[in-house]
């Protein structure tokens, strides 16, 4: 019922890289082992939670009490027993000891405070207006500890916090939990690898262990400090303006200390055994093990119960050459991109984790910002061409980094940096596909792969699929990475690969507060009832999955709907995206309402051209988009958002596309919203398929609004299809144009992925169709004269825009365009 | 020769006309009498069948109840 | 749509009263001043204020020096009340005479007799003289009536059927007395049904029963037991003419606007009241608008039930909320956030309900909470505090069950959490939110989707007269449902009469 029809493609699933499954082929042999023992180690870790929850519910589920006539409403969640503190007035929590869930008063004075804790211990499930929900799961912990909260730490805040006290449960699960998590760190000091720990008792279990026993490198066991934040200081943050200069020059004096507690291997166990009891010192023991032993020895950590934390203490890294990197001066960056990064550098040295901020929030300047701070090598992942491009361009906008310094490795463009170190830009599918890879690339890959990285970033974490994170992080080295993103949503439930892959979630945004502080655009969310006439809906019944598909989205009354809607938003001044997913509906629609669209198949000079106009000429307010557009696409001119197909019940997706138009330029006008609308074919599937996809924002605390009628529809100028002869020709159309053959529009999402993103895939033959993907006949096969009046209007609809632009009289406003640009290429240079 | 069939009249929006004359074109075992886009008569035994087989077609078209376990 | 649920307000049963009646009910002076002080508005006070010691009737004409001319649309309402009442009578419209307004004789003396105090009358209740337990205090009586009301309330909440494991205990141990139990069957707020644990089921007036405020609930109880006893008399009146041992509805009325003059915490005497009257106790018991203590029972004192009867529509929620505070504080858990008697003396509302459709509750009383599972799925529950949500399948149980999405709405709105209406004040939103309300109202919908009409379909005529003709008579008679006169078919709920009009027809011919 749910489940999408047969004929749909399993690269629509994984998405972005429609490439995704043809990544196992021509991989060498070894590369293959590893990955297998990444996926293994995955599984075993995320079992380990799984197990671990299943056995705890057991416990639970035998019991039955009944305190009065209500419980019974409750199964077996009444904790209502659980009595309150005589002070519970002043706390803002409840918390259920089974399944860990946190109920949290907004409107409590504690609520800030509170919210801040929370969201460091917890996953947030819930936050409306006026009661949050947040769940401890082993993730979540794992990732409090891994930030440098002590259990006690957790235990007592949320003690503290609570309305009742801490149930024993919850202690035991932050105990139980926390006791394996983040107790064992990696640390690459030096270029040597060091496994520490604070706990004595861990070190000593792992010494004599037999594997890792035997790859401690003998004589290095040494015992410091553990590291604190001392010094660091975050650019950008309110510390960094006067503590910045005089910081620099003492890092090297600090180097020294950790040196000085070399002993044998029968003193080390002695000093253990003393200081066993003795926490309070916060002493860090720690051995050497061999370079060569690390991938072993971090598996064999896992395997007895010890996972490894990865910690880079950069500071103190003086084999890597530093690389000359700071924000410029004048850039500051905000409360919650700071709060983001402190969890990120919390004790002075650089953790692996992802970072969580809704689109249109900062997340770039938050990875730069990282990269300012670390000041070592970087390598930066993308999802496209276009975003490789874009982060250069924000690295360049934000940092003083030497032009030649920051390279890009993608199809067209294979530089290095000149300097010892720098910053690679890159796709993920340039350094994962592996095959028919050129000269160029080949020497590229070795470059990247020779190396050791400061800092990896990770855009748009959850785009990607695991298998070709697997392949990114076992083939490329780099002390720390950080996975930006604006949803941990995967409707294949992959998060747990990312978190063992990447390491825990450091930082997840509220959408609403940050919309409320003005940070990202307020949203009204709509969504359009549209029935369909009987003829369609009788269609529509008889219809296989795909066909269903098409009729819903090509349902007249949705079409009204949408030119209506483009029509109202137009007068008001907004500058308009509207979505659709299927591919013939897209051209219908922009086709029949005279407005510019980009589709997979569209040529690049075609769609830079088109997005020039739409972001800068005021009569080129509408543009059609296909899925290419979901992402890494930056139009802060949008305001206005429609949906008129989308991907099944994509959460994801809904929450991507709403991150086009958080970023609007005019989010701070006095009362200014944005509008996201999502048109719905009544009784589909449709409808079902939509409120799903708004689960995620609805827990975000975004409010849908049902309109079953749109006032005045009739009255539209010009209103298409207002007539059931109209109606019935173009159900006529529609099922003959699609009914020829099964054939499917399968792009990349990359939305300049001709040029880019498949740098393999370009040249494997099927030249002319590079972009769209065939998978049982081309939209060229569709013959028929309708069709091929339609491919003419087709480039009729865009080519209008290019006309003014080849002639010789050149409107002023593309006089303008070509100055504007002029000079920002002069800027830039000026910058160099 | 006037005729009067017993039967149920059913009064709703086209669609669920639509999905009725849908339902009931598999064994024609519904519909006595089709009378125009929004009305129709059918078997008086059937009615309880068709609003199960109704009720069935339309869930589809809703969201299912999310467990509320918040556990996962 | 559905039936206007069955439910009764004071207003609504009293202006459905003959003249007589009144005439009777205003002998008492305890019933006019009862009905003056509590079921008129403000402008209306006024006017009888004025009329009370006049001599005699006033013009008409002359009232429209008193209210300005803006006020008229009051004056009109005030004047529409007292007359619906029985207070005043105008005389008609004439051409020689002017309008004249005077107050009714028996309202006007018995409403002065009230005032001056005069009189030998035992209308306003007789106070004991015997000495008075000292445990006998307004907490216990307070107690003592939630104990009752709350059982009657569960005995109605608990003949929701049951699904899985919720809900639906509590309802075999102690309960309200049999009586009480026939009341609500034969008052129909439940009826009998094999599926439900109790052997009752909810009906619509049940849920309409269940989500209305404390006061009005008491009213719907007690107009029911006054029909029930006018019916049963009516019956007895058939067989034997003099059934005067059973009290008449009037009395009863009588009796309930005394009991709502009485003073709280009070004794008074048994021993004073007519035999009409005393039967009355043992039910006022049941209901817990009076105690009786076991071992005097020549006392009896008026619970806040009782003594807020004639509260006015507008005071009404704030004296039931009262009631409402302290029904809520059931396990003696004084604790929980706001909606306890302790800290809140005027009961606040207890419901938040999120955009996500996420309901948080702040409440303990198990009554509160089966009231809510009515139409939520409930999830977790805290010292003071439960989760749930509204869901489709939630929403559409109820209105299976016959409860409206207004109703539901409503219940909401009047209970929403302090905190849901300061920020609703301070944004200038509704309270509620608005796409929750709209849900609501959409899954009501859903459910209206197909309608259905048993009957029979007339077709294949012989002649379009002979369609028409039937067709017409069809309407006629009030049997036509559907026709279409350009297929010449129509259908038609009922068929004998027309089979025997055409059957007439045809004979004729």
């Amino acid at each position: 019922m749910s489940t999408p029809g047969p004929a749909t493609p399993r690269s629509l699933e994984s998405d972005v890289m429609s490439d995704a499954d043809d990544v196992d082929e021509d991989v060498d042999e070894a590369q293959k082992e590893r990955e297998a023992m990444l996926a293994k180690e995955a599984d075993d870790f995320v079992n380990k939670f799984t197990l671990g929850k299943r056995l705890q519910s057991d416990d639970k589920g035998k019991e039955l009490r009944r305190y009065d006539a209500a419980t019974g409403f409750f199964r077996k969640r009444d904790y209502s027993q659980i009595p309150l503190k005589p002070n519970h007035q002043q706390c803002p929590l409840w918390i259920d000891p089974e399944n860990f869930t946190i109920i949290l008063e907004r409107f409590h004075p504690a609520a800030q405070k509170a919210t801040d804790f929370l969201t460091t211990i917890a996953e947030p499930r819930s936050r409306p207006t006026f009661l949050h929900e947040y769940v401890l799961t082993m993730h979540s912990l794992y990732a409090a500890v891994s930030v440098g909260l002590r259990p006690k730490d957790i235990i007592d805040t949320l003690d503290r916090f609570l309305k009742t006290p801490l149930p024993p449960a919850v202690r035991m699960k932050i105990e139980e939990t926390t006791k394996k998590y983040g107790k064992v760190k990696l640390v690459l000091k030096k270029n040597k690898y060091y496994v520490e720990s604070v706990d004595a008792k861990i070190l000593q279990i792992l010494l004599k262990d037999e594997v890792i026993g035997a790859l401690r490198v003998h004589g290095s066991d040494t015992t410091s400090f553990a590291p604190t934040m001392g010094g660091l200081v975050i650019p950008g943050t309110q510390n960094a303006a006067g503590v910045h200069q005089a910081n620099l020059k003492q890092q090297d004096k600090k180097s020294d200390e950790e040196q000085g507690a070399t002993a044998s291997e029968g003193d080390l166990f002695a000093t253990l055994n003393e200081e066993e009891d003795d926490d309070d010192k916060e002493a860090v023991h720690a051995f050497e093990i061999l370079d060569n032993s690390v991938e072993t020895v971090q598996k064999r950590c896992l395997d007895i119960g010890f996972p490894i934390l990865e910690e880079y203490d950069f500071r103190n890294d003086d084999v890597n050459p530093n690389l000359e990197i700071d924000l410029r001066p004048n850039t500051q960056i905000r409360p919650y991109q700071e709060k983001s990064l402190s969890k990120m550098f919390g004790n002075g040295r650089a953790k692996s984790g992802i970072i969580v901020l809704p689109c249109g929030a900062g997340k770039t300047l938050v990875g730069i910002t990282a990269a300012c701070t670390i000041k070592k090598g970087v390598i930066v992942l993308c999802t496209s061409s276009m975003s490789v491009q874009q982060w250069r361009q924000e690295f360049l906008k934000w940092s003083n980094i030497n032009p030649d310094d920051i390279a890009i490795f993608t199809a067209e463009s294979k530089n290095k940096f000149s300097s010892s170190t720098g910053i690679i830009v890159t796709t993920y599918s340039m350094v994962t596909n592996s095959r028919e890879r050129s000269h160029d690339s080949k020497k590229m890959m070795d470059f990247l792969r020779g190396r050791e990285w400061g800092l990896m970033l990770l855009d748009e974490v959850h785009v990607v699929p695991a298998e070709m994170f697997r392949r990114v992080i076992s083939s490329i080295k780099s002390h720390s990475k950080l996975g930006l993103t604006a949803t941990l949503l995967r409707e294949d439930d992959k998060i747990s690969d990312l978190n063992f892959l990447i390491g825990p979630k450091l930082y997840e945004a509220n959408w609403m507060e940050l919309s409320q502080q003005g940070h990202i655009a307020k949203v009204q969310c709509a969504e359009v009832w549209c029935p369909m006439p009987t003829e369609f809906y009788d269609q529509y019944l008889r219809a296989d999955g795909r066909m269903k598909r098409t009729l819903y989205a090509m349902n007249p009354r949705k079409f009204q709907a949408c030119q209506y809607l483009i029509n109202y938003h137009e007068k008001r001044g907004d500058k308009i995206i509207v979505f659709s997913d299927e591919l013939y509906s897209l051209k219908q629609y922009a086709l029949k309402l005279k407005k510019v669209f980009i589709y997979g198949g569209t040529s690049q000079s075609e769609r830079m051209h088109v997005l020039e106009n739409f972001q800068h000429n005021p009569d080129v307010n509408t543009l059609f988009l296909s899925k290419i557009g979901d992402t890494s696409l930056d139009l802060p001119e949008a305001t206005c958002l429609i949906q008129i197909s989308s991907h099944f019940g994509s959460r994801r997706q809904e929450a991507q596309r709403l991150g086009r138009i958080l970023r609007a330029k005019r989010r701070n006008d006095e009362g200014f919203n944005a509008f996201f609308y999502s048109l719905v074919s009544k009784d589909t599937q449709e409808m079902y398929y939509s409120s799903k996809r708004q689960a995620f924002l609805v827990d975000q605390g975004y409010a849908f609004k049902v309109i079953t009628q749109l006032a005045n529809i009739e009255q539209t100028p010009d209103l298409a299809f207002s007539t059931p002869q109209e109606m019935r020709e173009l159900l006529q159309r529609t099922l003959v144009d699609n009914d020829k053959g099964v054939e499917e529009d399968v792009e990349t999402d990359d939305l300049f992925g001709k040029v880019g993103g498949g740098g393999g895939r370009r040249k494997k033959g099927n030249g002319g169709l590079a972009g769209v993907r065939r998978m049982a006949g081309t939209l060229g096969e569709l013959s028929g004269g309708q069709d091929m009046a339609y491919i003419e209007q087709n480039k009729a609809a865009n080519k209008a825009l290019k006309k003014p632009k080849k002639g010789e009289n050149q409107s002023a406003f593309f006089k303008k365009l070509q100055r504007e640009k002029e000079k920002a290429k002069q800027a830039t240079r000026a910058a160099k | 020769m006037v005729r009067a069939i017993r039967g149920v009249l059913i009064e709703c929006e086209p669609a669920i006309k639509s999905i009725i004359v849908h339902l009931d074109s598999a064994n024609n075992d519904i519909i006595i009498e089709d009378l125009d886009e929004q009305h129709l008569v059918v078997k008086e035994n059937m009615v309880h069948v068709l609003k199960q087989k109704l009720e069935d077609r339309l869930k589809e078209t809703y969201r299912p109840e999310e467990p509320l376990a918040d556990s996962d | 749509m559905s039936l206007a649920p069955q439910s009764y307000q004071l207003s609504d049963y009293l202006e459905k009263l003959p003249g007589t009646t009144f005439r009777k009910l205003y002998q008492q002076p305890s019933t006019a001043f009862a009905i003056f002080r509590r079921m008129l508005p403000a402008l209306a006070k006024v006017f009888v204020q004025a009329l009370l010691y006049m001599p005699s009737p006033m013009l008409l004409s002359e009232l429209d020096v008193w209210v300005r001319a803006e006020g008229k649309m009051q004056r009109d309402r005030a004047l529409s009340i007292l007359r619906s009442l029985h207070i005043i009578q105008i005389t008609p419209p004439g051409k020689d005479k002017p309008q004249e307004l005077q107050l009714t004789t028996n309202f006007k003396n018995s409403l002065r007799l009230a005032l001056e105090g005069g009189g030998t009358h035992s209308s306003f209740g007789v106070p004991s003289t015997l000495p008075v337990d000292p445990r006998i205090d307004i907490a216990h009586l307070d107690n003592y009536a939630r104990k009752k009301w709350e059982d009657i309330l569960h005995y109605v909440v608990n003949s929701v059927p049951v699904h899985g494991e919720g809900g639906g205990a509590g309802s075999g141990a102690g309960g309200p007395k049999a009586s009480v139990k026939d009341l609500l069957l034969a008052g129909r707020l439940v009826e009998r049904r094999s599926d439900t644990r109790g052997g009752v089921g909810i009906t619509q007036a049940g849920f309409t029963f269940l989500l209305q405020e404390a006061g009005a609930q008491v009213w719907t109880l007690l107009l029911l037991w006054l029909e029930a006893a006018d019916h049963s008399k009516a019956q007895q009146g058939q067989q034997a003419a003099a059934a005067e041992s059973k009290p008449d509805s009037i009395d009863m009325l009588s009796f309930l606007f005394m009991l709502a003059s009485l003073e709280l915490g009070r004794a008074y005497d048994t021993d004073a009241l007519t035999e009409t009257r005393r039967n009355m106790l043992p039910a006022l018991v049941d209901f817990g608008l009076i105690y009786i203590p076991r071992e005097d029972t020549r006392q009896y004192f008026p619970t806040r039930l009782a003594t807020t009867l004639t509260s006015g529509a507008s005071a009404l929620r704030s004296v039931s909320s009262g009631f409402a505070a302290a029904t809520t504080n059931t396990s003696g858990d004084t604790s929980s956030l706001g909606t306890t008697a302790a800290d809140a003396p005027s009961s606040k509302g207890f419901i938040i309900i999120e955009t996500n459709y996420r309901v948080y509750a702040y409440t303990s009383s198990p009554l509160q909470i089966a009231v809510l599972a009515l139409f939520t799925q409930l999830n977790m529950r805290f010292a003071g505090m439960v989760t749930g949500r509204l869901t489709r399948d939630s929403i559409r149980r109820a209105i299976g069950f016959g409860i409206t999405a207004d109703q539901i709405i409503s219940y909401l709105a009047a209970h929403a959490h302090e905190q849901m209406v300061r920020a609703a004040a301070a944004t200038g939103r509704p309270v509620l939110p608005p796409t929750v309300v709209d849900q609501i109202r959409l899954w009501q919908l859903e459910n209206e989707r197909m309608r259905t009409t048993a009957g029979f379909l007339f077709k294949d005529f012989d002649t379009p007269d002979e369609y028409a003709a039937l067709c017409s008579y069809a309407e006629e008679i009030g049997v036509l449902v559907w026709k279409s006169d350009r297929r010449k078919m129509f259908f038609a709920s009922k068929m004998e009469q027309l089979r025997d009009y055409l059957k007439s027809r045809k004979k004729a011919e």
